[in-house]
């Protein structure tokens, strides 16, 4: 039984070109983080107070929200409370509504991908407009990121610059990448010129001065929220830190960690609402307050969501983010897929060789491949362990509570090298897909002590 | 029960462990010559800078620096090139077609070559609109780090705040670096 996983990474690694260059570039950026975090002598100090102080506000979350309720209120955000996805999109809509806005531009959010926002806005008969470069060409593709920070890292240059041939009416055969982000910028300027309101995500939200903090390189989130005069602004209930001390920790971890830079282009503090306009501000539960009572996935409400993991996984970038059957691909998704629902996304767990490199530059310490490793344990809990694998393992314990058995099999093992193929690949050998066998040795290890041969 | 009601109840529920406030003090990274290191960030994040001499005039320097720039955005009272004052528009999207605009910026930081500004103008978007932004900035305002930079900030001061560490820019498109996404394409620290 090969999981979805396998089985679409099959079709990724089909184009050897492209999965050569996915893996490349992405190391290219596991690279630059590693440079980058080397320049700071007390980067390890960071990891841990970042991991202590997550630690610390995701189990305040009670008091730490209602501080940062209580600070934004008085800096004149309206602040709404969504328990789910369905709540938070109609908190939106009605936002929306109540502004009669017909056109609606947003700046990239995982959270709103999480929520199913766009498809549900669009059906409503409202205009919504991605502004992240990236984003806009997943948009105009109408297809999903792939990558939580570089979200079009599966798409080459030649299809973007088709996409806005047809599109936005470039030149014909033109790829350049400046060229086409020019392209973008005028066609996303308009939009910015002519929208009644915007969205943001949070990379952070300040309890002690109930700031929203949004990281950006484009300037997407300002342009949106400079023009239009009304800015939603929606954060997972975990993006809150008890202060800006505490803040200043991230801001030092994110970038470096994210794509290799000091830090992102811009860090815009969101405060209070523009002269006459209005800011909201939705607080988003969606199932992460069921996460606090499991104290073996707890940390994965550290997340920043920097993508390091990703980029750094040699599964992610040997098979791409769409392979994975949860919208957030890499260790992390892996993870938070299973504590969303461990029965429809445990195909992802195939997806880690758990070598553990992502919890080596995580820069909030998630134990991300200790936690793949415990859930593996727990897949025949949930009835979805593999059946022939179970058959292989109880075969393997027989053999080895039995020496004498176990020492005639090493015996016989030498006639597996000369054995049919079909014999030695097929339905039952589960490890045999994608894998060649090692070669028996013709003498054991056990043998050869006994005979004295082992020096 | 309402919905906050409901998330506090279910945070309350299953939160367990009641983990202590970590201690803040970090043994951050200081430079020797901070105002080298802030230069040499910015230039590392596409940014440019130019230290004003003894005798040299700001304004001919940033009009012999930008001849090609013809509508030029200051609201700053010594600033004498500008052509227009953005405070006096009534709408951000008037902003849109700057070519220049000049802003004061209050600190600048060492370790990412990023300047704080608190909004200090009527429209925000002059500080991402713009073609060009160029900030004016008081070298002796430095600092360090970001823990330093955070302990600058007046808390309960600013209705909207940024750090700007460079143009804007992108690596959408297969990683391949453009300056220029949606704020300004060329960004000038003017230290004086």
């Amino acid at each position: 039984m090969s999981t979805k996983h396998s089985i679409a990474a099959a079709k990724f690694v089909a184009n050897k070109k492209q999965a050569a260059w996915h893996n490349e570039t992405l190391w290219m950026v596991r690279a630059k983080r590693d440079k980058m975090s080397k320049d700071i002598p007390e980067w390890e100090q960071l990891r841990d107070l970042a991991c202590n102080i997550k630690l610390y506000s995701n189990s305040h979350l009670e008091e730490l929200l209602q501080e940062f309720e209580k600070n934004a209120t008085a800096n004149g955000a309206i602040v709404h409370w969504a328990k789910d996805a369905k709540e938070h999109n109609e908190i939106v809509l009605g936002i929306l509504r109540d502004h009669d806005v017909k056109h609606f531009v947003k700046s990239k959010s995982m959270l709103a991908e999480e929520c199913e926002l766009n498809p549900f806005l669009i059906e409503k008969g409202i205009e919504v407009v991605e502004t992240d470069l990236g984003e806009r060409i997943l948009q105009l593709m109408d297809v999903p990121p792939s990558h939580i920070v570089l979200p079009a890292i599966h798409i080459k240059r030649e299809q973007v610059g088709e996409l806005f041939e047809e599109k936005l009416g470039t030149e014909k055969g033109n790829s350049d990448p400046t060229y086409l982000t020019r392209a973008a910028r005028k066609h996303l300027r308009d939009k910015f010129l002519n929208a009644e309101a915007s969205m943001t995500g949070a990379n952070f939200a300040v309890a002690s001065t109930g700031d929203i903090v949004v990281c950006t390189n484009e300037g997407n989130a300002d342009m949106g929220t400079s023009c239009p005069k009304i800015h939603i602004a929606i954060m997972g209930m975990e993006k809150i830190v008890p202060d800006q001390e505490s803040l200043g920790v991230f801001t030092r971890l994110l970038a470096r960690s994210a794509t290799g830079q000091p830090v992102t282009s811009y860090t815009s503090h969101y405060r209070k609402p523009r002269e006459g306009g209005e800011f909201h501000i939705i607080i988003v539960d969606n199932g992460r307050s069921k996460i606090l009572g499991q104290p073996d996935h707890i940390k994965t409400l550290n997340c920043i969501r920097c993508g390091a993991c990703m980029n750094t996984c040699p599964v992610y970038r040997r098979s791409g983010g769409y392979s994975y059957t949860y919208f957030i691909p890499g260790p992390i998704g892996i993870n938070l897929g299973m504590l969303y629902s461990a029965t429809e996304y445990f195909d992802n767990l195939s997806a880690c060789s758990l070598c553990l490199s992502c919890s080596h530059v995580c820069p909030v310490k998630v134990d991300l491949g200790e936690q793949i490793y415990r859930w593996r344990q727990e897949m025949d809990k949930i009835g979805k362990a593999s059946k022939e694998k179970k058959v292989m393992s109880a075969g393997m314990k027989f053999l080895m509570e039995r020496p004498i058995l176990f020492n005639s099999a090493l015996w016989m093992s030498p006639v597996v090298n000369v054995l049919p193929r079909f014999i030695k690949y097929n339905f039952l050998n589960e490890w045999g897909k994608g894998r060649e066998l090692p070669e028996f040795a013709k003498e054991s290890f056990n043998e050869m002590w006994k005979k004295n041969k082992v020096k | 029960m309402n919905s906050k009601e409901l998330i506090l109840e279910s945070i309350r529920k299953h939160t367990q462990t009641k983990y202590e406030k970590p201690e803040l003090s970090v043994d951050a990274i200081t430079y020797p010559d901070k105002q080298a290191k802030f230069c040499e960030m910015l230039q590392f994040v596409g940014g440019e800078f130019l230290i004003l001499k003894e005798g040299e005039n700001l304004n001919e320097m940033i009009m012999r620096l930008n001849p090609e720039a013809k509508r030029i955005g200051s609201t700053l009272s010594y600033i004498t090139c500008n052509t227009f004052n953005p405070d006096e528009l009534e709408n951000s999207t008037e902003l849109n077609g700057t070519d220049l605009a000049i802003v004061e910026g209050l600190f600048g930081v060492a370790e990412n070559g990023a300047v704080w500004m608190d909004q200090n103008v009527k429209h925000k978007a002059l500080y991402f609109i713009s073609e060009k932004l160029i900030i004016v900035l008081d070298k002796n305002k430095l600092v360090n780090n970001m823990h330093e930079a955070y302990r600058q900030m007046e808390i309960g001061q600013y209705g909207f705040g940024v750090f700007i560490s460079g143009p804007s820019k992108t690596a959408d498109i297969e990683q391949a670096l453009v300056i220029g996404a949606h704020g300004p394409k060329g960004l000038m620290v003017i230290l004086k």
